[in-house]
């Protein structure tokens, strides 16, 4: 089963040292290394800031664009991962093994057509 | 008969279609029709058997309408007749019934279904919630199993013991709803703490070295024993310190004393072998006055071990207050105040204690802060009669 996981922006980003902060970033990319590798993760992408972010807001009378993501600061989308795996238990499993100190993890089956 | 038999039917049935809501369906149309069919027919000679068939066979009909899952088809035709009903099967049921990725309203909605066969009526009543509504919240949780792919399996080892405590939270919080609950009429109340009973004792059927649920068992068996002597004859609550300790069940208490020691025997502690023991301390106590105080502060402060949460934290303060002098027990109730600031028990103790080293004044406005958050009328009842004595007991003290 697909399940895409929605990674959150965490506190950690903005807290402690460039240092610290460096050496989280090198976990993460290890940790999808190793999932790639294993054909757990079937497809990956880190995204810009959520500055960088316009919010497009679709309504019968037309359209209009927001300048700020979708979601506030604290639980803005940092990046996300299509994983395939078994069942939930396993989804979870891999996203609970994210080698992030904080933050949020979404865990939704997609729709498999 | 026939709860405890759709329970089993629909945990087999699911194992062979791997679709909870589909085998739930089968079930209930499968005894719809036995309860049609058998006044005319007659029973057949083994009514578990026939259901399961006439279930499976309802399920082929309906799988044959739905291309997608012709495969399965094949799988469930090519199987030989089963009526072997595993205890696996229930344990698995159980487990997805109790998964974390469930809401915990949802878990106890679809334990009570899918394990002990209530009704979704009788389930609503139980939790004071509109039909309706209990409803749309088995439907959700079981279209969630389905379309999030919750497995249906027994966890694996690692896993064993967090997924343990959520069917263990998931019972007691059932058995909690019959025993604190005074709405509703007591039969049913009697009837749903049996129901946490019973579920508790599968659990110690199919998982004989776990000491947990033997712990849990034995709690449930010592409120049960004391049950008769909790109510008094209009209904009101009568405090552990007032009960009548005659009307106890003893032969509850000494089955539930050997349960606790079943489980001391495997030599894991944990917090309901832990509850299930301080409940005997005072079950095995005389009186009031003659319970062994330090024994269960001792028990108190190993549970506040496991669980350093501030009812714990609150409940133990309650036992200090009897070795240590209520002073010292106030001192430790009021480092909990804004944890607690919302539940009335916090402010039930404090007001205790308060009147116990003769603040009477504070230990009223404690009492009516305490009545402010409950909706339980038995304990209001309590309540108001403590702020009526205390109001009492401050107009003695102007007028002398």
């Amino acid at each position: 089963m697909k399940y895409m996981l929605l990674l959150t922006q965490g506190a950690w980003q903005e807290n402690g040292t460039e240092a610290e902060r460096t050496e989280i970033y090198q976990g993460i990319m290890e940790w999808f290394g190793r999932q790639w590798a294993e054909g757990t993760v079937v497809e990956s992408n880190q995204l810009q800031p959520p500055a960088t972010a316009t919010t497009v807001v679709l309504d019968t009378g037309g359209s209009t664009l927001v300048d700020r993501p979708l979601l506030e600061a604290k639980e803005a989308i940092g990046g996300y991962a299509v994983i395939d795996v078994a069942d939930l238990d396993a989804a979870l499993a891999v996203a609970r093994s994210f080698p992030m100190p904080d933050g949020k993890i979404e865990v939704r089956p997609v729709v498999e057509r | 008969m026939f709860r405890e038999e759709a329970g089993r039917l629909t945990a087999s049935l699911v194992r062979l279609l791997g679709d909870f809501d589909l085998a739930e369906e089968m079930v209930a149309d499968a005894v719809v029709e036995a309860m049609v069919r058998w006044p005319i027919h007659g029973m057949p000679d083994r009514p578990g058997a026939w259901l399961l068939t006439t279930a499976r066979h309802k399920a082929i009909d309906r799988i044959r309408r739905e291309s997608r899952y012709r495969e399965k088809l094949t799988l469930i035709a090519a199987l030989p007749e089963s009526t072997t009903r595993e205890p696996d099967d229930r344990l698995r049921l159980i487990f997805t019934c109790c998964h974390p990725a469930l809401d915990p309203d949802a878990q106890v909605a679809l334990t009570l279904r899918a394990v002990a066969g209530l009704t979704t009526a009788e389930i609503a009543r139980a939790f004071l919630v509109p039909e309706a509504t209990l409803a749309k919240r088995l439907t959700r949780a079981k279209q969630k199993i389905v379309a999030a792919g919750i497995p249906y399996r027994a966890p694996e080892p690692e896993e064993r013991r967090e997924r343990l405590d959520q069917v263990l939270r998931v019972i007691y919080l059932v058995f909690n709803e019959a025993y604190l609950t005074t709405s509703g009429d007591n039969a049913s109340r009697w009837e749903l703490a049996h129901d946490a009973g019973w579920l508790a004792t599968l659990l110690i059927r199919w998982l004989p070295d776990e000491p947990e649920p033997l712990g849990l068992l034995a709690l449930i068996r010592l409120h049960l024993a004391r049950w008769p002597a909790r109510v008094d004859d209009e209904g009101g609550l009568v405090l552990l310190k007032d009960q009548n300790r005659l009307a106890w069940d003893r032969g509850q208490i000494d089955d539930a004393v050997s349960l606790i020691a079943r489980a001391a025997a495997m030599g894991r502690p944990g917090p309901y072998q832990v509850e299930a023991a301080m409940q005997a301390v005072h079950c095995e106590a005389s009186t009031w006055e003659d319970t062994d105080w330090p024994q269960l502060l001792q028990l108190y402060s190993l549970l506040a071990s496991m669980d350093r949460t501030p009812v714990v934290l609150l409940n133990r303060a309650v036992v200090v207050a009897e070795v240590e002098g209520p002073g010292a027990a106030l001192e430790q109730v009021e480092v909990l105040a804004r944890p607690l600031a919302r539940y009335h028990l916090y402010h039930a103790t404090r007001a205790d204690l308060l009147r116990r080293l003769g603040r009477d004044v504070e230990a009223c406005v404690a009492d009516r802060e305490a009545l402010r958050l409950t909706t339980n009328p038995a304990e209001r009842a309590v309540l108001l009669d403590r702020i009526g004595r205390g109001t009492r007991a401050a107009g003695r003290d102007d007028a002398g």
